[in-house]
């Protein structure tokens, strides 16, 4: 009963933090909500008159709709190319992340739906797609296997977020039996959604241009090109929005990190951090000797570099008196991310994972700190508490590095490559053979009988993905202006290749041999804007929960009483407050 | 923690800067702008006024066809026949056609014969009832150059003085009632079907208008409905049956269904009879006596598009 309660006072509070912004946000918000009303007027005219009023007709029988569909169930299909690295290769820089991945596929998953919605004749009639209620053709159609793959994956990709999400709200470390298992799910189910996808294509033979085996592997391909590319600069959106210090506050030149000379350290000073560091005083006695080992204590004076991002130590260390700040390069730009206090650990990332450092650590006045190496931390953890207080101290931060851009830039170079090259083969194989089955290509890239509609679409996302993948493989692209100028191009390339270059021609010229071209109208596309519109708003809002959630701002702790609730205006406070250390030190360490 | 009480108004709240107004000014504006967006949704929506003859409650609960009992199955002629009296003011005879046993029909058409005079096509809109505006018809003659099969060297919309033209023959196609339909197949919602005695029919009180069945087709015989169908009150066929050429929704699929409402009552469908050149022929296989049986057995007969394993029971053929 009380589980349930704090899980709905969780939701109210989450559901609450959608409306607290500043006057950006509601700009934003209010913008897309005014495009999503247009929309939905279209929809509305289209909802009267029927499909009539769209550019679709007997001969090009689908459209814009699905390609929009099609291209979206890419995107989300995507988010596992920031989950495999984590959770199949461990990186480490990517783990926080994976959420804005996964909350990316679902809204993803939302446009998908709307966008299969709108392109029914019968919209009244959806019951006849529910299984068990309506008439389901399972497992003979592909579009009823699209049905479970889709709302299965969105179900999926609920889950997983509303669990961490709760986790992290609760300040608990992440049950693995309850995540970890739909983690490795979602990964299968992430590539069948965009197999299943390609082969309600694939699998109508009266379709030459579609009956192709290379369909599937090459959406996968552009998928995952997309997909992260979306998410490069997604992030970067985020990380603008959220950060929570001017920029270029702080330049430093570069020196060599300079501690000074240490002492080595001993139980009395244990106990100076056991005053701010309460967890501290339980541990057993053969647990503090034995991480004494190796401990140093160092007085730093103010200004200096402690630890310095990207740099390989493995030394972690703990507060003893003074501030410390912990900067990040960003791009251009320098932004201070963290204040630490007494008690305040860091370090212990690179110390525990042998990543490189994630945030340059300067002094703000005089410094006493103690030194401990990875080894005596190790040993440290051995105590419960100190353990999990270590663990949620590194799950605490929001680090969207410049390295975790540029891992997701590798996996886009990649996969243009291969998108670039499948594309290659089906080009060689539609072209060299000339056989009559080439019809809809021939119209495609040169025209057919006079027709040339798709002729411009097609060059543009040629010259789109040729000019992105050449940008990507080139150094170039490790500045993220250029890395930024990429993904546009790839994306913009691939949802044409997607779209109008895939869907469209597969019904040009009809199986009849007739040429009837396609054009979507003016309300045709005013609905595409509409349900664009609609999943930003979705992927707004639930970053607008998820953020505060993940930087602790927002937590069980800070809960206005058993019964109470927060006004707005103390949500708002607590979102607004400008470090997440004084959440850290309040909530995990008490 | 912060206090949010220590935060201070804008300057612009002068009338009074105590807390207390500020909460009453945040929660009125956010009152105006819930107002706002209620509204403009409101407008939003607005179109969906013009709605009519959409649905109804029975027909948005009403079960798959293959689930209906007789009993229901009257109500729900009925309840066609009350909307088409209402729609058109005539009181339509719609009946639930079975398929009769042992028999199985299929289609052969004499490409030596036809003439591409397209009285096939206007007998069948006029049987079927399809709509007038926009134009449906189930049938499409491809004119076709002497010396090719290949039909995207096909004119469709051709407009001589007079046919047949020389240099060209005409090759009438519809649906061609597969064994092997891939429209069934792709269907999400099992809203088409093939019959016992070979025909492909669509519940047009079940289809949800998703197109995937005009996709999968191979020989273009799929016709939607892009809007309401209009046809003219004098030119209705009361004679209708619920899976044949009784008037069709907006948003449903429809297609050749062999004339249902007369096959099943042992009439030749529409485009035979009218065939001014008996290029048309129509029976049942499974009687080793009928025309389709001898042709099958002596005729050069061929199907379209083979290679696509779709088995159609509309065959082409040759007399000379």
């Amino acid at each position: 009963m009380r589980a349930v309660q704090s899980y709905l006072t969780f939701l109210s509070r989450s559901v609450r933090l959608a409306f607290v912004g500043d006057w950006r946000y509601y700009l934003w918000v209010g913008a897309l909500g005014v495009v999503c009303l247009l929309g939905l007027n279209a929809y509305a005219k289209q909802f009267v008159h029927g499909l009539v009023v769209t550019g679709m007709s007997d001969q090009v029988s689908w459209g814009v709709y699905i390609a929009n569909f099609t291209f979206l169930v890419g995107v989300a299909a995507a988010a596992v190319m920031l989950v495999i690295p984590v959770y199949v290769y461990k990186n480490e820089e990517l783990e926080e992340l994976v959420i804005f991945g996964e909350l990316l596929a679902v809204a993803a998953i939302l446009m998908c739906l709307a966008f299969v919605t709108v392109d029914l004749g019968r919209p009244d009639r959806f019951w006849h797609l529910m299984p068990g209620i309506g008439k389901f053709n399972f497992p003979g159609s592909m579009l009823s296997w699209d049905v479970v793959v889709l709302n299965g994956y969105l179900l999926l990709n609920v889950y997983i977020c509303a669990y961490m999400l709760y986790s992290r709200y609760q300040g608990r470390h992440p049950s693995k039996w309850f995540y970890i298992p739909f983690v490795f799910i979602g990964i299968v189910w992430a590539v069948s959604i965009h197999t299943v996808t390609a082969f309600l294509y694939v699998g109508l033979g009266g379709r030459p241009f579609w009956n192709s085996a290379i369909v599937a592997p090459r959406f996968l391909a552009s998928a995952f090109t997309a997909g992260p590319a979306l998410i490069i600069l997604a992030l970067q959106v985020v990380r603008r929005v959220t950060s929570d210090s001017s920029p270029g506050a702080m330049s430093l030149e570069r020196t060599a990190t300079d501690l000074g000379l240490g002492r080595v350290a001993g139980l009395e000073d244990l106990d100076t951090l056991a005053v701010h560091l309460p967890a501290l005083r339980d541990v057993s006695k053969e647990i503090r000797h034995e991480c004494l080992a190796g401990a140093q204590v160092f007085d730093v004076p103010t200004g200096a570099v402690v630890t310095r991002e990207g740099d390989t130590q493995t030394n972690s260390f703990f507060i003893l008196s003074g501030r410390v700040l912990m900067r990040r390069q960003e791009g251009e730009t320098y932004r201070v991310v963290r204040i630490l206090t007494p008690g305040g650990l860091f370090g212990e990332i690179a110390a525990l994972t042998g990543a490189p450092r994630t945030a340059t650590a300067i002094t703000d006045g005089p410094v006493q700190l103690l030194r401990l190496p990875a080894e005596s931390l190790r040993r440290l953890m051995r105590d419960r508490k100190m353990h999990s207080l270590v663990k949620s101290s590194m799950a605490r931060r929001v680090v969207i590095s410049d390295r975790a851009l540029l891992t997701l830039r590798s996996i886009v170079q990649v996969s243009m490559i291969i998108n670039v090259f499948l594309l290659f083969n089906e080009v060689f194989k539609e072209f060299y053979t000339e056989s009559l089955h080439g019809a809809s290509a021939k119209y495609l890239y040169f025209g057919l009988h006079g027709y040339h509609a798709l002729n411009p679409w097609i060059w543009t996302a040629i010259v789109c993905n040729l000019t992105a993948m050449v940008m990507l493989i080139l150094p170039v692209s490790r500045s993220l202006k250029v890395l930024d100028i990429a993904c546009v191009l790839a994306i913009v390339g691939i949802w044409i290749e997607k779209g109008m270059g895939l869907v469209i021609p597969g019904f040009i010229p009809t199986p009849l041999g007739e040429m009837v071209e396609y054009t979507p109208t003016l309300n045709e596309m005013l609905i595409c804007f509409g349900i664009w519109a609609f999943g930003l708003l979705c992927y707004t809002v639930l970053l607008r929960m998820a953020v505060p959630i993940l930087q602790g701002q927002i937590s069980k702790a800070n809960e206005p009483g058993s019964g109470l609730q927060d006004s707005d205006a103390q949500l708002r406070a607590l979102v607004e407050s400008q470090s997440s250390h004084k959440a850290d030190v309040e909530t995990a360490y008490h | 923690m912060n206090d949010p009480a220590s935060k201070q108004g804008p300057a612009w709240a002068w009338s009074d800067p105590s807390m207390a107004n500020g909460m009453n000014r945040r929660s009125f504006l956010r009152a105006t702008v819930a107002a706002a967006s209620g509204l403009a949704a409101v407008a939003a929506l607005a179109p969906l006024r013009e709605l009519k003859n959409f649905t109804s409650v029975d027909e948005f609960l009403q079960k798959h066809y293959t689930e209906l009992t007789p009993e229901q199955m009257a109500k729900v002629l009925k309840r066609i026949e009350d909307e088409v009296e209402k729609q058109y003011g005539l009181r339509p005879h719609v009946r639930d056609y079975k398929p009769m046993n042992g028999v199985e029909f299929v289609y052969c058409l004499n490409l030596t014969r036809c003439i591409g005079c397209r009285k096939c096509v206007h007998a069948c809109v006029a049987e079927n009832n399809q709509s007038r505006t926009p134009e449906i018809q189930y049938i499409r003659v491809l004119k076709m150059p002497n010396g090719t099969f290949d039909v995207e060297k096909a004119e469709h919309n051709y407009a001589p003085e007079s046919v047949p033209e020389p240099g060209f023959y005409y090759m009438p196609v519809q649906c061609h009632q597969c064994k092997n339909p891939p429209c069934v197949k792709v269907c999400p919602v099992k809203a088409t079907w093939k019959d016992d005695d070979g025909i492909v029919v669509i519940d047009y009180d079940w289809c949800i208008g998703c197109r995937y069945c005009e996709a999968a087709c191979p020989y273009w015989a799929r016709r939607f409905n892009f809007t309401a169908p209009s046809i003219p009150k004098e030119r209705l066929n009361p004679e209708m049956s619920y899976l044949g050429n009784r008037p069709r929704k907006v948003g449903v699929m429809e297609k050749c269904h062999f004339c249902i409402q007369r096959t099943r009552a042992g009439r030749y469908p529409a485009c035979v009879e009218v065939c001014p050149a008996g290029a048309r022929k129509f029976g049942n296989i499974l009687d080793p006596d009928s025309e389709v049986s001898h042709i099958l057995k002596d005729k050069r007969v061929f199907v379209l598009k083979e290679e696509v394993g779709t088995l159609p029971r509309f065959f082409y053929y040759f007399e000379i």
